[in-house]
Order: C-alpha cells, then structure tokens, then sequence
C-alpha cells in the first residue's frame, strides 16, 4: 500500500476533513470561550470583561435552578432508562410470539424528531387540554401541573425523554444479551439457578460494557434535550422549568447577552465533561 | 430455556404494554388531527364526531409544504454529498495508508474528539462563522450538519475500512490501478453496508435537526420541516389543531421510511453506540 502513500495524496485527502472539522467544530469552541469572557450585544466589537461573566453565573438564581433541573432530569433518566429499559430488554428478548413486531413498534419514538416528540406529549401532559389531566378528573382524582408548574415539569420533561430513548436503550441493551453464550445461560438452569440469580450474576456482569455505553448516552443524552423543554413549558413559568441548555439558548438568542451566553454554554459543557468523567472513574475504581 | 405457560402470558401481556405505552402519543395524535379546535380544547376525552379534515386543509394552507420538504431535501442531499466524499477519503488515508504512526493516530484521536461535542455550545459561534464567510440562507446549514457527522464517520469509516484486507489494495496496484480507480472501483463497492449505515443516520440526523436551523434561518422560505413544525405557535393565537395536522405531516414520512428499512435504521443508529 505505501506505493500509493505519497505525501501530497495523504495531505490532499485529509485536508477537506480537517479544514471543515476545524473551522466549523474546534474553532468555535474556541470563540465560545472566547465570547465568555466579554460582554457582547452583537453590535460593535465584544468588550472583554475578564470573569465578570463567570461571577454573575455564580450569584445567578436562574442559573442555579436550570441547574438543579438538569440534575432532577439526569438522575431520574439515569434510573429509568439504566434499570427499566434493561429489565425491558430481557423480556423482550425471551422468544414471545410477535416480540419483533412489539420492537419494531417500541423503537419508534427514536426516530421521531425531537421536535415533534415535544409537541406530542403537549397534548398529554397539558394542565389544560392534555389527556392525563382529563382522565384524572373523569376518575375523581386530583389533576396536577405536569407542565408549566412550579414543582413537577423537570420530572415531566425526563419521562418524555424515557419514552423517545426507551426502544433505542433496550435495542443496545439487547445486543449485549445475544452475545452472552446460551450454553452460560443453559449451565446455570442446570444448576437450579433462580431468573434472578441468573441475571444478578452471569446476565449483569456480562453486560458491564452495554451499561457503561449507556450511562455515557444517557448523561450525554441529557445535555441534548432542548426542543421538549421549549414546546412543553418553554422554560416557564418564570423560567422555573429552564434547563442549562435552554438557559444558555434563551439568554443568546432571545435576549442577545452574547458574552453572558456563551458563559453559560461553556459552564454547562465543562459540567457534561466532568459528570462523564466522575461516571468513568467510579466504574473504573468498582473494577480495580 | 424452558418456561412454564402462566410465565410466558405475564411475559407476554407486560410485552403488550410496554409496546401500548409507545405508541399511544402517536395513536392519540392521529385521533386529535380530525379534532375541531374547539374540541380540543373544550372536550378532551371525547372522539371526533367525524373525519374532520379541516386542520390538515388549514395547515396546507398557512404552510407551504413542498417549499419546507423541498428545502430539507435539498440541504439533505447537498450535506450528505460532501461529507460522504470528504470523510471517506480522509478515513481512507487513516484506515490503509502507511505513514507516521504518531501523527496518525493524533489525527484520528482530533476527529474522534467531536463525540464528546455538545452542539448547543457550537450554535452561535458557528452563526458568527457563516456571516463572516458570508454564506446565506439554508445553504448556512451544510457546513455544520457536515461537520457535526465527521466524528461519527470517522469512527464508522475507519473502523470498517481496517478490517478489508490489504491484498486487495496490493491486487488493484498490481493490476494497473491507480488510486482513483482503486477507490472508485474497488473498494467503495466492498464498503456499500458502511455507507448505508452513514448515510441513514445522518438523513435522520438533518432531517430532525432543529437547534442549528432555528439560529441559521431567518426567512420562512429558507424554512426546513422541523422549522415548520415550530410554525404555529407563537403566532397570535395558538392553533392546536394546526400543529397537530402538520406534525403529523412530517412524521408520516419519517414512518414511512422507518418501516421500510427498519433493520438498517436500527443498525444505523445503534452502530455507533456500540462501536464507541
């Protein structure tokens, strides 16, 4: 092959890749930080503040409460979609009779935009016009403010986002049962092990990569979420339900505090970062 | 594993409500569509009286649908062309092309980094960028839907094209192939599985994307579908009806396109999951 590795095919077929990748990924990280650090209208030339920006974040209350929302959102997916989606994967990936249909079915709302999924669940969840609320009351139960409420939209927010990934997780989650051998499988049956047993100590250790990548998808995942937090409640009322993403959205773009902004899209990237960071290295220290 | 009747019923019956719990928003979406406004409203629970088709007609009429497909279209097939042509060569050079192993790898390491990249930092340094290369309009949007899917197709690329033997390259040459043709001709048509994988995923990818597109568009003829679906609200009144009709309208091609090539997307998607 090194007959065709000429310095100038390697050079000339890796340069539109990283031309395009630098420009459009890593610079503008760079310019991200950058902006963090001035204040900026958008008009004229960005003031440079030093950490001004980085200090107003610390006394900010709003900034604390998406804060706190994204956590709420993260630990309840974490637990939904880390121990329910895995138990879901085992039992649709017993042979039942029409499981790959009920897959197929269950894998759906993956594909769905986002977008769209806010919308939907608009329709459930609303306080007014939303079916859940409607049911509640048919029945003679109390209804709440699933969204746009002061106590309960982070928790709403995290189930639509369990319900658009629940079929994505359990699809993963499946791929790592098939390649369990059946004869491990077989050899524990012989030797009287209870379904919970088999799965607390060959299914559960055997699938120790399929968690890590989901845990990674999962708290990645949640740094993502912004269309079913602006369709569902917008981050009201009074920006109780905002989340980092749509706070460092709605402070660039809808009020034009570009320097503040950008503060706050860096602060909630380093967060994501660390939280992957803390999730590898307390796996990495359970397996020493 | 031998299981008794009783367990596989339970089984079989929790199986049927996980998969109810999916699919009801949609079935309840499609039941709302032929809902009056004031249904929808004012009565909940009730069915549609009969097959209303007004909020479709109305949608049709406030949107203009060919224009929003045709714009997703167009950015769709223009994105995919460049990063499929771009990112296959530069993986080519790092999967089978013999040179510094260091700088190799640091390459590789570079592109793979953009995993960990959450867009919503990029959104309005990347906004700054088009204006001041001035690029206009929906044509904004290529550079970064191609740039935010080179990690992934580095990743897919490299990892498929290491695996094909280095005789084939070694066969090609010695029967007089040049490296065009050795792409082209050889091992492009080896690699139509991989491209498959990349090219669903990332059509899903554009075709949802709504953060980039809501800060890169400006006039409602540059509009993409997931920007139409936004349409509605915000507006003097909020249409419910409306919004249903036309999200319905976008999500039925995606459905559409999901059942016909359910294994692939599911491959797709899950790919890189796994792989990473």
């Amino acid at each position: 092959m090194y007959w065709l590795s000429k310095k100038r095919n390697i050079i000339g077929m890796l340069i539109p890749t990283l031309v395009i990748y630098t420009i459009f990924i890593i610079l503008p990280i760079g310019m991200a930080v950058f902006y963090s650090f001035t204040k900026y209208s958008g008009i004229g030339k960005p003031d440079f503040i030093g950490a001004a920006n980085y200090i107003r974040l610390f006394k900010d209350h709003i900034f604390w409460v998406s804060f706190k929302n994204t956590i709420i959102i993260l630990a309840v997916d974490f637990a939904l979609l880390m121990v329910a989606a895995f138990f879901a994967a085992i039992l649709l990936n017993n042979r039942l009779i029409g499981a790959n249909f009920c897959k197929a079915l269950i894998f759906s709302p993956a594909i769905i935009a986002p977008i769209i999924v806010g919308i939907i669940w608009v329709y459930i969840l609303d306080p007014k016009i939303g079916i859940l609320n409607a049911v509640l009351k048919s029945i003679g139960l109390p209804s709440h403010l699933w969204i746009g409420g002061p106590v309960l939209s982070p928790y709403s927010i995290a189930f639509i986002y369990f319900w658009q990934q629940l079929g994505y997780i359990i699809t993963i989650y499946i791929a790592g049962l098939k390649m369990i051998p059946t004869d491990v499988i077989e050899a524990s049956t012989i030797d009287g092990a209870s379904d919970w047993q088999r799965i607390r100590y060959i299914i559960f250790p055997m699938m120790k990569p399929q968690i890590s990548t989901v845990a990674i998808l999962v708290i990645t995942g949640v740094f993502k979420i912004f269309e079913i937090v602006q369709q569902t409640t917008n981050g009201g009322p009074n920006h109780m339900s905002e989340t980092l993403v749509t706070y460092s959205y709605s402070t660039t773009f809808s009020r034009s505090e570009y320097g503040y902004g950008m503060c706050l899209a860096t602060i909630t990237f380093v967060v994501s970062l660390i939280i992957v960071a803390i999730y590898s290295r307390a796996v990495r220290s359970k397996e020493d | 594993m031998v299981q008794s009747g009783k367990k596989r019923s339970v089984m079989t019956l929790l199986m049927i409500v996980i998969t109810i719990f999916a699919v009801f928003p949609f079935a309840w979406m499609i039941m709302l569509s032929f809902k009056g406004n004031n249904d929808i409203m004012l009565h909940p629970l009730s069915f549609p009286k009969s097959l209303d088709f007004s909020n479709y007609k109305n949608a049709l009429s406030t949107l203009n649908y060919p224009q929003l497909y045709g714009n997703t279209f167009l950015i769709c097939i223009i994105s995919m062309a460049i990063e499929l042509v771009v990112t296959f060569m530069s993986s080519f050079v790092l999967a089978r092309m013999t040179f510094n192993r260091k700088i190799k790898s640091l390459v590789y390491g570079y592109l793979i980094l953009g995993l960990s990249i959450s867009p919503f930092i990029l959104l309005f340094p990347v906004y700054r960028i088009s204006v001041l290369l001035h690029i206009s309009g929906k044509l904004r949007l290529v550079f970064p839907y191609v740039a935010t899917s080179i990690s992934f197709n580095t990743l897919l690329f490299t990892g498929y094209l290491k695996k094909l033997p280095a005789e084939i390259d070694e066969a090609a040459i010695i029967d007089g192939c040049n490296l065009f043709d050795l792409i082209t001709k050889v091992i492009i048509p080896m690699s139509k599985p991989v491209i498959a994988t990349i090219v669903i995923f990332n059509v899903l990818y554009i075709w949802n994307e709504y953060p980039f597109a809501s800060v890169m568009l400006r006039d409602v003829t540059d509009y993409t579908l997931s920007m139409g679906a936004s349409f509605f609200k915000g507006k003097y009144s909020v249409d419910y009806g409306g919004i249903i009709a036309s999200s319905i309208m976008m999500i039925v091609p995606e459905l559409i396109f999901y059942g016909i090539f359910q294994r692939n997307i599911v491959e797709g998607m899950t790919a890189g999951a796994v792989k990473g």
